[in-house]
């Protein structure tokens, strides 16, 4: 791969990738994260760690000399997580107000 | 210390060059009019002339909202907001909760209740009008539209700001790495040294030093953006099907089970009172759920006491007007993620510990102001012998740069003018718009850009001067009256602006005005 070619991977990796990833975790995590005392951690923690996980995303997709690495953390957490929504619309009753014990 | 190799530290420099040139401009836009909105709640009392001390709180309304209560549509008792507006009068917002476009509302009645008891206003509202600006605090709302969403319309405006915000983020990182000796940098700035010199060490001072502050301004700013914009919907969707109100309630409401039985609402008073002695000091605001019915809950909120730093906030039982507990802000009971949460407001907002704290946020946003500024200027000078010319985006920076405090003060005579006319709420945005005309016109036509510097920085230090004398003239109280209604606030915030424009114009004079004082040329 050319360096040019390589250079618009890590840009794009590093800017609408990451903002793509951030998001999609950001939605996933409500369902794996525990709930906590308060039952909402699972709710309020995502919504507050969301600019951080951008921002380790577009660094590390600036920082890491190994492209494929980046691309492979990427896509790992976007299919995770993108995993778990589906799963959720797919295999759950819609509009219930579950939150996690 | 990080030590990056060379091609990383590289890759760095050129992030935290284009992370501020990218948005630079409209970063400083945000974050010094974020600066000014530090003190809104002191502006608004100073440019409205309030004089009042007592708040709203203090004084018996108890009857007041039995009487509303019961002249009110039982639909809108689903929830009662009351807050102080103007002059500490009272705000009361009896409201039901609605989808209207995908975006989750709050519509009912709002009335205005005067210091003597009666109601001063009815009208059918929505939280937007509720919340939006009104005549007496039309400038300290302009300040805070300008700092929240650029006067953009929602989701785009929040959306931009939070950009924005990210994007200090990654200046904010990018400058902790590429400093490859920050001990030495903080305290390194050496004023006999050629001026190139100079101007960088002072770039790398204040920025070092605003380092963690700038951290936690984007990273606090960044989640305020997009809380409601895309992540509330999005986590929505995610964890209960869409029902975005399902998720505020099951976050900032207080579950139990439910009573629709009809009872009065309980001794509001006792409440007050209550409420006031334990927290030390009378309520911001007063959520009441459920109003009329026999599982009505009052939630009262507190500025934080004197040794904490996250609000107060109690909880009463509507009906029977009794002290149930202490609740945190977010969640019904305490938590890891309620007490991160509650924690971001006082952290973006400075104000946990009265004026000092407000006084520090204050001074790190004008140093952020600084860094973002000739943090431009470097980038710029650095390209002076580039093969395409910048000038035109040299004059922009300045235009911005220096035209932003004249449009805001601009604003602010605007304002102080109208607002006795009733008409502040469409001349303040007026005002900063043809301020920022007269800005642009003179980016346009001054023959050099040190000439459009002086001429910016004289129109800011005068307009300033000028400032508290409109205030009086157009029927503010003068320094005695605020001294007698205990308002140090107006006479404070007069001589604030006195001494700014003072100083601006000082340093006007101190210097060769047609030297190209803020442009900065290539440190390396």
């Amino acid at each position: 791969m050319s360096p040019r070619s390589r250079r618009w991977i890590r840009i794009a990796l590093a800017g609408p990738g990451a903002i793509l990833v951030a998001l999609v975790v950001m939605a996933g995590m409500a369902l794996w994260l525990p709930g906590g005392s308060a039952g909402i951690d699972n709710i309020v923690l995502p919504l507050i760690l969301v600019p951080l996980i951008w921002t380790g995303l577009f660094f590390h997709a600036c920082l890491d000399r190994r492209l494929a690495r980046v691309a492979f953390i990427s896509v790992g957490l976007f299919l995770v997580h993108a995993g778990l929504i589906a799963h959720k619309f797919f295999d759950a009753p819609p509009a219930s107000a579950e939150t996690r014990p | 210390m990080i030590h990056l190799p060379k091609d990383e530290t590289k890759a760095m420099v050129a992030v935290h060059g284009w992370s501020g040139i990218l948005l630079g401009l409209l970063l400083y836009a945000v974050v010094l009019t974020g600066t000014a909105a530090v003190f809104a709640e002191e502006i608004g009392t100073w440019s409205a002339g309030h004089m009042s001390n007592q708040s709203a709180f203090e004084r018996p309304v108890g009857a007041v909202l039995q009487k509303l209560g019961a002249e009110t549509p039982a639909k809108y008792h689903e929830g009662v907001d009351l807050f102080e507006v103007d002059d500490h009068d009272l705000g009361i917002f009896f409201h039901r909760h609605e989808m209207e476009g995908g975006k989750l509302i709050s519509r009912g009645i709002f009335y205005t209740i005067a210091k003597d008891g009666r109601v001063a206003n009815r009208q059918a509202a929505t939280d937007e009008d509720v919340f939006g600006a009104r005549n007496d605090n039309a400038l300290s709302a302009f300040l805070v539209d300008t700092h929240v969403r650029l006067h953009l319309p929602n989701p785009w405006g929040l959306l931009l700001t939070g950009m924005v915000g990210l994007s200090m983020l990654i200046a904010a990182v990018s400058g902790l790495l590429i400093h490859r000796h920050l001990f030495k940098d903080i305290f390194t700035l050496r004023h006999h040294a050629n001026p190139v010199l100079v101007n960088r060490d002072k770039h790398s001072v204040a920025g070092t030093w605003s380092l963690p502050f700038a951290f936690i301004l984007a990273f606090t700013g960044s989640f305020f953006s997009f809380f409601g914009t895309v992540g509330v919907p999005i986590v929505a969707m995610a964890a209960f099907g869409g029902n975005q109100q399902v998720l505020q309630e099951t976050v900032f409401g207080n579950p139990g089970k439910p009573d629709p039985r009809p009872a009065a609402i309980g001794n509001f008073d006792r409440i007050s009172s209550d409420a006031l002695a334990r927290a030390g000091s009378a309520p911001t605001f007063v959520a009441i759920e459920n109003f009329g019915r026999a599982d009505a809950k009052v939630t009262t909120y507190h500025a934080p006491k004197n040794d904490a730093i996250a609000p107060v906030t109690l909880l009463y039982n509507g009906a029977l007007a009794r002290f149930e507990r202490i609740k945190p802000l977010i969640g019904p009971r305490p938590s890891t993620g309620g007490a991160l949460a509650a924690l971001m407001y006082p952290l973006h907002f400075g104000n946990f510990a009265g004026l000092v704290s407000k006084a520090i946020w204050f001074g790190l946003g004008f140093a952020m102001c600084y860094v973002t500024y000739t943090g431009l200027c470097l980038w710029l000078s650095r390209r002076q012998n580039a093969p395409r010319s910048l000038v035109w985006l040299e004059r922009m920076n300045m235009v911005v740069g220096l035209g932003l405090p004249f449009a805001l003060a601009s604003s602010a005579a605007a304002f102080l003018i109208t607002m006795p006319l009733r008409t502040a709420i469409w001349w303040t945005p007026a005002g900063f718009l043809i301020g920022a005309a007269v800005t642009i016109v003179a980016g346009c036509v001054a023959p050099t850009i040190a000439r459009l510097s002086w001429m910016l920085r004289f129109g800011t230090g005068m307009m300033m001067i000028l400032l508290p004398l409109l205030r009086i003239l157009s029927g503010g109280p003068c320094w005695s009256a605020a001294m007698a209604t205990q308002q140090p606030v107006i006479i404070s915030l007069d001589i604030a602006f006195i001494l700014a424009g003072g100083w601006i114009l000082a340093r006007l004079r101190a210097r060769q005005p047609f030297d190209r004082l803020m442009t900065l040329q290539a440190a390396e």
